[in-house]
């Protein structure tokens, strides 16, 4: 997991909740990269994930003082949550749902070579965007199908049946063989 | 089991949900267990991707909006002052005709308040006591703390407007009773924990 240093320590989480900007901002300085490293795993594109980085922070703004945590841990998880929440927001976007079904359908059989070995990268990005949201979250954040439905708010079975599809799919494209 | 497992029986046997014919399955079948392999070998390449930075830095931006939206929040809050000293006056006007038995009725309610909120004094010294240092916890566990803080403060939120508008101490005292349920949950959470960690 790409976890990062985080420097906020509790009294900056105590001076965030009273909306002092520096310390909004120091919680800014640590988070920023972990919040778009999310956002951009699970938005199809750069400008949506930069987009639900302004909105994390906005939200954390806002809703700093009724956080109840005064550990850097638990405020990870609340700005995890968050970021999470508003990245799902951009991916249900209406413009994006006709590409999401074009991706669906025509996987493995429209340019793709399915024998052809793939950066990794580059084949998460060519997942559907619920596919990717759902394994970004499940395998890489640790979030449950339960949590993942709860945010998409969907049923437990849509979130492994998206997980499992996703994982057919990555293991197609990257051509892993025995 | 006479047959390969699916990625979803396979994916549930690493999420540790697999049946248990499903496991004996994998460690004796060749190909089932490279499958499985592959699936940790994925998600641990997944793992290892690089974080990665906005091409932009939003803080100006972010701190821009915000402080605008304090600024309309401030006259927000002003008008909504103005009908809170409104509602307080006639709760005030109001108090004035209670009888005297209203009165001691009140003043039993009032130490049940007082009783609830020194309970609540006392969860949160525990709780800062066992959630002084960062400790390992698990995505659920970590959730499961963030919903309930989440909780407390909508809560939280309640038993200021209640007490800010004056309400009848049955209302703040069932406000706070739900307060104190919650603080014994989230102790508990933390609690468990500790006691997972140390284990």
């Amino acid at each position: 997991m790409p976890e990062l240093a985080v420097a906020v320590d509790e009294l900056a989480i105590r001076r965030a909740k009273t909306g002092d900007l520096d310390a909004l901002e120091a919680v800014y300085r640590a988070y920023q990269s972990m919040v778009y490293t999310l956002a951009r795993r699970i938005c199809p594109t750069p400008e949506d994930a930069e987009e639900a980085l302004q909105e994390t922070f906005l939200e954390i703004c806002k809703s700093i003082r009724r956080f109840r945590g005064s550990v850097p841990g638990s405020l990870t998880a609340w700005v995890k949550r968050i970021a999470a929440s508003k990245a799902l927001i951009r991916v249900r976007h209406e413009k994006y749902r006709e590409t999401d079904e074009w991706r669906d359908d025509g996987w493995g059989t429209a340019g793709v070579d399915t024998g052809l070995s793939m950066d990794l990268e580059t084949v998460l990005s060519q997942l559907s965007a619920t596919a990717r949201a759902v394994v970004w979250l499940h395998d890489v954040e640790g979030y449950t199908h339960e949590e993942i439905a709860g945010l998409m708010g969907k049923t437990v079975s849509f979130s492994k049946s998206q997980l499992s599809r996703a994982h057919v799919r990555l293991r197609r494209m990257l051509g892993e063989e025995a | 089991m006479y047959r390969h497992l699916t990625m979803a029986e396979l994916l549930e046997l690493r999420d540790r949900e697999g049946k248990v014919a499903a496991r004996q399955h994998v460690d004796t079948c060749e190909a089932c267990a490279f499958e499985f392999e592959l699936i940790h070998q994925r998600v641990a390449a997944l793992r290892a991707l690089p974080a990665l930075q906005s091409p932009r830095d939003r803080w100006e931006v972010v701190r821009q909006q915000h402080v605008a939206g304090r600024r309309r929040g401030a006259w927000r809050a002003a008008g909504i002052m103005g009908m809170a000293a409104a509602a307080m006056l006639a709760v005030f006007v109001g108090v004035q005709s209670f009888t005297t038995d209203a009165v001691r009725a009140e003043a039993d309610l009032q130490q049940a308040l007082a009783q609830w909120m020194a309970e609540s004094r006392r969860l949160e010294s525990l709780l800062h006591a066992v959630d002084r240092e960062p400790r390992v916890m698990t995505g659920m566990t970590a959730a499961t703390i963030a919903d309930l803080e989440d909780r407390i403060a909508f809560v939280d939120e309640g038993i200021a407007r209640a007490t800010a508008a004056r309400y009848a101490p049955d209302q703040v005292g069932a406000l706070w009773r739900e307060r104190v349920a919650l603080m014994g949950t989230l102790v508990n959470t933390h609690v468990r924990n500790v006691a997972y960690v140390g284990y």
